[in-house]
């Protein structure tokens, strides 16, 4: 759009022209703000892209594979055995004591025969609509380093997480949500607090936007908190019409500037968020059936399951990625389990499944 | 929005192991050797190895074998003869002479299952026998140098590691307009050869909002806006902004710039993201530094090596933050402590080439740098500079005087330890050891013996009071034990209690401990006064212990150090009694009725408890009570003009350390701040000198896989200065610090200078002349004026001196910078612009790389933020101190609190101080502060975009801190002006730094009415012309 255009349309309005100025504007300001899909990279993929959206469910402290899904017959027959002295564990905080069995029983299920313990029985009646990666290894045991690692590929922070590169390369597919959004445990942070999500050198708006599902404003300052009376909703939707004009004047007295441009369009994708977040946030929306289904009305999957159905609602509504957190970080209380695996793994395992 | 799409590449691809599609162009340098030929080779052999051998080697195994290809498959280079000799993981790979031995011929041959090479490809018969017969003639090799740091030509020859040299100033004649410095006449050739006009200079009222914003991060006054527009002295601009570097603001400022450089935080990070209550020294000491133009050079070699190159200013200690100010990963330093010191000193090598020479010399920790001549060997060389720093709290005095005063008192102390004869006999310690000696040397004190009423043991010892008054233990001897000893005082006015551990016959080899061994480990000695009728006990202030002997480790200081793992032992005197002295704080006047309660802690286990002991109480004046040794009991009887040296000394020694040890515990405490030193373990958290950790090679940069020792050094590929540092002494852990920062500041080091310019100039500018200010390798951006860079660099070296307040004058006196951000409307209404010649900047140049127009930032963060504080009247300008938390704060799961933003109460004071003294929280930033880019303070060196999103338009238009600053600016134009509308114009001039145009008057005005004056300020913080910067 030429400025002369634009120029025009400020002049006729007496200002208020402006306003259908930065509806035009807005398709071509988004391109400039970092989030519209990235054709070159879409393209420059080994594999075009199937997946469109995801969901990550992260169990903190790291669930124990052999307790599982990963049936391990050997460790039967080593049962209380020490470590022979080749083995030289790093990173132990004691001394490695005798080998242990999986305290669980283990059977096979579904057509695929895939061996699930006792710790998921729900889980174990769906295991062929799963797929299961058995070959991963990791180059840290310390949570820390291997949170980062699980996020970005790296031990060392400062790198963007998995969601923030996906936000990066390829863009969001709604203007009302935010593209990474990230769920954690209402009882804490992850190891890392923040680092997980963090953009490293990409640019911020690719960041995790953390969610807080239980609060009154799920996304940071998506509302004025009520102490600040004078911020009612006449005086925010008036004053959204207000900014409007005065940023319009601003613009119209410089050549197009998709700078100013991106922050004009900024604040009217900030209304739509309000609008749509209120809507996509109500999980009692969905019908009782649903609620059955994500163990909302028990107890011990409540808190996971509101949190999963919300993951879903958002990406039905074009999050690009949602990550959910079982767990804070600490010694407890999550999937770290070393203090005794018989007694910590059951309770958290019951409530993920 | 200024992140155009080649910014995001050209991120990526600094990274190419996470770039979703790069493209490895691979330009590796081949290695030289020597061609001498060693006397021991035969002519034949030699020429058999040049003409048929080597070309095999480097066809069939260099790729993986050699420095050249950055690979060292198994550890194995096969580039030189020591390559071969030593080997790899598997030992050598050829003996010479003998084939059948060497496991080259072994794996080409494919004997060995597990060693067969060259991978998926057979040598010939023929190359297998060539081979073998070369070995056979006992290997002829004449490549004795290591090829380990050639880089060759091609990979040497890049813009920015090219030595420096000041390009001559194009001769441009400049308008009268455009007249300014050799800036613009390097600026104004390029935008000829484009046919470019640039835009006017911008007008005043944008100059000084620049200018302030620039210089300050603070929006102006009204009032100094209307002064500087009406001023006519032709010097207003340049007054104007001498006395903004002047203002101590400026510092605030460009702190913040060189914080971000170096990712400081208040905070570790990581999963333990604990506290560093000392880190806000270090900010304090940057912005100090700007304030103080500190030369660049001087300002490099504080902050690596204070400690070596000032060790007279003591003040300067903060400095060291420096190499502390990266993340510390706790918890992999408890549980992998050897995986942590290559990770944590990775993070100091990183940060330290990156801030100062613009290099990414981390990328060569696994293997050599895939695009800038970076060996890993330069890698591990860096990391050795730091091998021997502990990061932790360092204590420093703040005063040299008190410094100068603690390190003489100290040396007094280390002479008495010592038994330095010329120290302690010196004629000026003369004085201080007679004053001693007439005080305290020849009065014993009066010792009376404690009565005990009442003695418990804590875990079953069987506790007995002899005749003598002492109390024997015996029966069952647990691991551990803890006697109580209740007594009636023996005095009223109580100076010291004596403990004696008596040898008994019934104790094994007669004690005085229980420990087979005889020996005993008193944890703690506490003592106590409850008055009579009451339960209640009120702890006795001890301030120092003596004993007649002290086992080596475990000296009697230990049991009052509060620390239940450290104890006082008498092995190996076993088999006597001992005694130990405490001295109280103050004296303790005692009712004849109140009661003594003295507790033995013996908590080290293994049966270490005291057998027998017996307690003692004087009023004799404290330092009388001390424990004489021996040595110096039996001096003091001796005349003084009758003694010998060695006795003399011994009185001096004692007399001198009790001095010194008075003396320092009357200076005044010494600050801390989180930093390095090269005698701080932080495993122990003490101060103790270590020696330099030893560095390897890792090969793949896996810690199982160490090759060579790496000795300290820096990049080899800078031809002028060596890569490698020849010190006097290996050990001398800050010797190596200092060669780096020498190194670095070299006037050779032509990354430094051209590094430092171009991060000012991107300050400026909002870009710099090279866009990747933390990477000049062949990922990074090339200038867009390389002549000018390297103008500027040495201009800046030689000329300025490294003072930056230079440069910065040099750039804001240019026309280029003081130009308006946009073309005028219409180009025909400005005189200066000739149409007929003049091209559009903005259709051949749109992103302004020429520097036709001033580009428009938004304010960052700080800006934002502390801009309102000024506009809303309530800025509070108190510099320096401990961190504001803009927080509250409660107990986490772990070692990391719980954060709440959103609870900090906006009425409290300390929210009106300045941004730069927020408490930065590195892994739970604000998020308001992220919101408007405050970057991550993770490994990498920081830099911050301009992103724009409708999250962010939320935060500002939302957060309490908008919202509360909205009301406190409303309160303050209700106060002053008395009708809407004046309220309104007021406003505009506080926030736009203007009069309202008619039409913002009557659409404010309207709004305001409706809404309020609050509502209305908020709207107008949230504006565009308020953000950007024109």
């Amino acid at each position: 759009m030429s400025s002369s255009r634009r120029e025009f349309l400020w002049n006729i309005g007496g200002g208020l022209g402006g306003l259908a100025v930065s509806q035009m504007l807005a398709h071509e300001a988004l391109s400039a703000d970092g989030v519209r899909p990235r054709a070159e990279f879409n393209g420059g993929l080994h594999h075009p892209a199937k997946a469109r959206r995801v969901i990550q469910l992260f169990m903190t402290g790291g669930a124990s594979p052999m307790d599982t899904f990963d049936y391990k017959p050997e460790l039967e027959k080593l049962h209380g055995q020490k470590l022979g002295p080749d083995e030289k564990p790093e990173g132990f905080t004691a001394m490695p004591g005798a080998i242990m069995k999986s305290p669980f029983l283990f059977k096979q299920h579904g057509e695929s025969g895939r061996w699930v313990s006792s710790v998921f029985p729900h889980q174990a009646e769906v295991v062929d609509e799963m797929a299961f990666l058995m070959a991963m290894a990791s180059k840290t045991n310390v949570h820390g380093p291997g949170t980062y690692m699980m996020n970005s590929g790296f031990l060392l922070p400062g790198f963007p997480s998995m969601g923030a590169w996906i936000s990066y390369g390829l863009g969001n597919l709604t203007d009302e949500l935010p593209t990474f959004v990230v769920l954690p445990d209402a009882k804490g942070l992850p190891y890392n607090q923040k680092g997980p999500f963090s953009a490293g050198f990409l640019p911020a708006v690719n960041q995790g936007t953390v969610i807080n599902a239980s609060g009154k404003n799920p996304i940071p300052d998506l509302f004025a908190r009520e102490k600040y009376q004078f911020a009612t909703r006449d005086a925010y939707r008036d004053g959204f019409e207000l900014l409007r004009k005065l940023n319009a004047g601003h613009a119209a007295k410089t050549p197009q500037d998709s700078q100013l441009d991106a922050r004009i369009k900024s604040y009217e994708l900030a209304a739509r968020m309000q609008l749509s977040a209120h809507e996509a946030f109500d999980v009692s929306r969905e019908n009782e059936s649903t609620h059955q289904a994500y163990g909302l009305n028990e107890p011990v999957t409540e808190d996971f399951g509101r949190r999963c159905l919300l993951a879903r609602r958002l990406v039905e509504r074009g999050t690009r990625l949602v990550q959910v957190w079982s767990g804070p970080q600490g010694a407890t209380g999550n999937w770290d389990n070393h203090g005794s695996i018989p007694k910590e793994l059951p309770p958290i395992a019951k409530s993920v499944d | 929005m200024r992140f155009s799409l080649n910014d995001q590449q050209s991120n990526v691809t600094k990274f190419p192991q996470l770039a979703l599609a790069v493209v490895f162009a691979l330009c590796l340098p081949i290695g030289v050797w020597a061609a001498e030929t060693a006397t021991e080779n035969d002519a034949a052999g030699l020429r058999l190895f040049n003409e048929q051998v080597l070309p095999l080697l480097k066809s069939k195994c260099f790729g993986c074998h050699s420095h050249a290809s950055g690979e060292m498959g198994g550890g194995l280079t096969l580039d030189s003869r020591s390559g071969w000799g030593e080997g790899g993981e598997h030992g050598p790979a050829i003996v010479p002479g003998k084939p059948e031995e060497s496991l080259l011929i072994k794996a080409v041959r494919r004997e060995d299952s597990k060693l067969q090479m060259p991978p998926g490809e057979n040598l010939s018969a023929a190359e297998i026998e060539l081979l073998t017969t070369w070995i056979k003639r006992g290997a002829p090799d004449p490549r004795i140098t290591r090829p380990v740091l050639k880089h060759d030509d091609d990979a040497t020859d890049w813009w920015s590691l090219r030595p420096l040299q000041s390009p001559a100033v194009p001769d441009v004649a400049l308008t009268k307009q455009q007249s300014g410095n050799a800036i613009d006449a390097f600026v104004e050739r390029r935008l000829r050869d484009k046919g470019i006009t640039p835009a006017p200079k911008a007008d005043r009222r944008t100059l000084i909002r620049r200018l302030y914003l620039d210089l300050h991060g603070l929006s102006p006054t009204p009032e100094a806006v209307t002064s500087f527009v009406a001023d006519s002295d032709p010097q207003a601009y340049e007054k104007l902004m001498d006395r903004l570097l002047n203002s101590e603001r400026y510092g605030e400022r460009w702190a913040r710039h060189w914080l971000d450089t170096v990712h400081f935080a208040d905070s570790h990070g990581c999963e333990h993201d604990v506290f560093r209550p000392n880190a806000w020294r270090y900010r304090d000491y940057v912005i100090g530094s700007f304030n103080r133009d500190t030369p660049w050079g001087r300002f490099i070699r504080e902050q690596l090596a204070a400690d070596r190159f000032f060790p007279d200013e003591p003040e300067l200690t903060p400095a060291l933050g420096f190499i502390a100010a990266g993340p510390l990963e706790l918890s992999r330093a408890g549980t992998a402590p050897v995986t942590f010191d290559y990770l944590d000193r990775d993070d100091m090598v990183t940060q330290t080439m990156a801030a100062f020479t613009s290099t990414t010399a981390n990328c060569a920790r696994c293997h050599y740098h895939k695009f800038d001549p970076i060996s890993q060997e330069d890698y591990y060389s860096l990391q050795a500079v730091f091998a021997g720093v502990g990061k932790g709290a360092i204590e420093f005095d703040a005063d040299p005087q008190v410094a100068r005063e603690r390190r003489r008192l100290n040396e007094l102390l280390a002479a008495a330890k010592t038994g330095d004869r010329a120290t302690l006999l010196a004629e000026e310690h003369a004085g201080v050891v007679a004053k001693w000696e007439e005080e305290f040397g020849h009065q014993p004190a009066a010792w009376l013996p404690l009565l005990p009423t009442g003695f418990v043991s804590s875990d079953g010892s069987t506790l007995k009071l002899l005749e003598d008054h002492s109390i024997l233990a015996s029966d069952v001897r647990p691991e551990k034990d803890t006697y109580t000893i209740t007594a009636p005082s023996s005095v009223t006015k109580l100076t010291a209690l004596r403990l004696d551990v008596l040898a008994d016959d019934s104790l094994p080899l007669k004690g005085p401990g229980r420990q087979d061994n005889g020996n005993l480990h008193l944890s703690e000695f506490e003592a106590f006064v409850v008055e009579d009728g009451t339960t209640e006990r009120t702890p006795l202030k001890i301030k120092k212990a003596t004993a007649d002997w002290d086992q080596a480790g475990w000296t009697i200081s230990h049991a009052l150090d509060g620390n239940i793992g450290t104890a006082w032992g008498i092995y190996p005197k076993v088999g006597a009694s001992h005694y130990a002295v405490f001295e109280l704080d103050e004296p303790a006047t005692l009712k004849p009725s109140s009661q003594l309660v003295v507790v033995l802690k013996q908590l080290h286990g293994g049966g270490h408890l005291i057998g027998r002991a017996k307690l003692y109480a004087t009023d004799a004046p404290g330092a009388s009570a001390n424990v004489l040794p021996e040595t110096v009991l039996a001096a003091v009887k001796v005349a003084r003009d009758q003694r010998s040296d060695d006795q003399q000394a011994a009185i001096a020694a004692h007399a001198l350390q009790i001095y010194a040890e008075q003396q320092l515990a009357g200076l005044p405490a010494r600050a801390a701040v989180y930093a390095v030193s090269s005698s701080y373990s932080h495993a122990t958290k003490r101060a103790s000198p270590i020696a330099p950790k030893v560095v390897h090679v890792l090969r793949r940069g896996d810690i199982d896989k160490p090759g060579a020792v790496a000795v300290p050094g820096a990049l080899s590929a800078i031809a002028s200065i060596s890569g490698r540092f020849d010190l006097a002494d290996p050990n001398d852990e800050a010797s190596r610090r200092a060669a780096l920062a020498e190194w670095l500041a070299s006037t050779d080091n032509p990354l430094t200078w051209r590094s430092i310019v171009n991060r000012t100039w991107t300050h400026h500018f909002g870009r710099g002349l090279c866009d990747t200010p933390n990477d000049f390798g062949r990922m990074g951006g090339v200038p867009s004026h390389p002549e000018l860079l390297d103008w500027l660099a040495v201009w800046f070296r030689d000329d300025a001196k490294g003072s930056l307040k230079k440069l910065h004058r040099l750039i804001l006196l240019s026309s280029t910078w003081q130009r308006a951000s946009t073309l005028p409307r219409s180009t025909s209404e400005t005189s200066e612009v000739s149409t007929d010649q003049s091209a559009d900047g903005a259709t051949i140049d749109s992103d302004n790389r020429l520097l036709w127009r001033m580009n428009r930032r938004r304010l960052d963060a700080e800006s934002y933020r502390d801009s309102i504080l000024q506009i809303s009247g309530r800025i509070d300008l108190t510099m320096g101190g401990p961190g504001i938390q803009q927080f509250t704060q409660s107990k986490g799961a772990q070692a990391t609190p719980k954060l709440d933003y959103d609870a900090f109460d906006w009425n409290n004071p300390s929210a009106a101080r300045r941004s730069i003294y927020r408490v930065v929280w590195r892994g739970i930033a604000d998020p308001f502060m992220e919101s408007l880019d405050f970057p991550d303070l993770g490994l990498l060196p920081s830099t911050r975009g301009e992103s724009v999103s409708a999250l962010q338009a939320l935060s500002v238009f939302n957060n309490d801190f908008v919202l509360h600053h909205s009301r406190v600016l409303a309160t303050s134009l209700e106060t002053t002006q008395t009708t809407i509308d004046e309220q309104v114009a007021q406003a505009c001039r506080l926030v736009y730094l203007r009069e309202p145009r008619d039409e913002e008057r009557t659409l404010l005005t309207a709004y305001a009415q409706k809404h309020g004056l609050a509502a209305t300020c908020r709207v107008l913080l949230n504006s565009n012309e308020f953000l950007f910067v024109e």
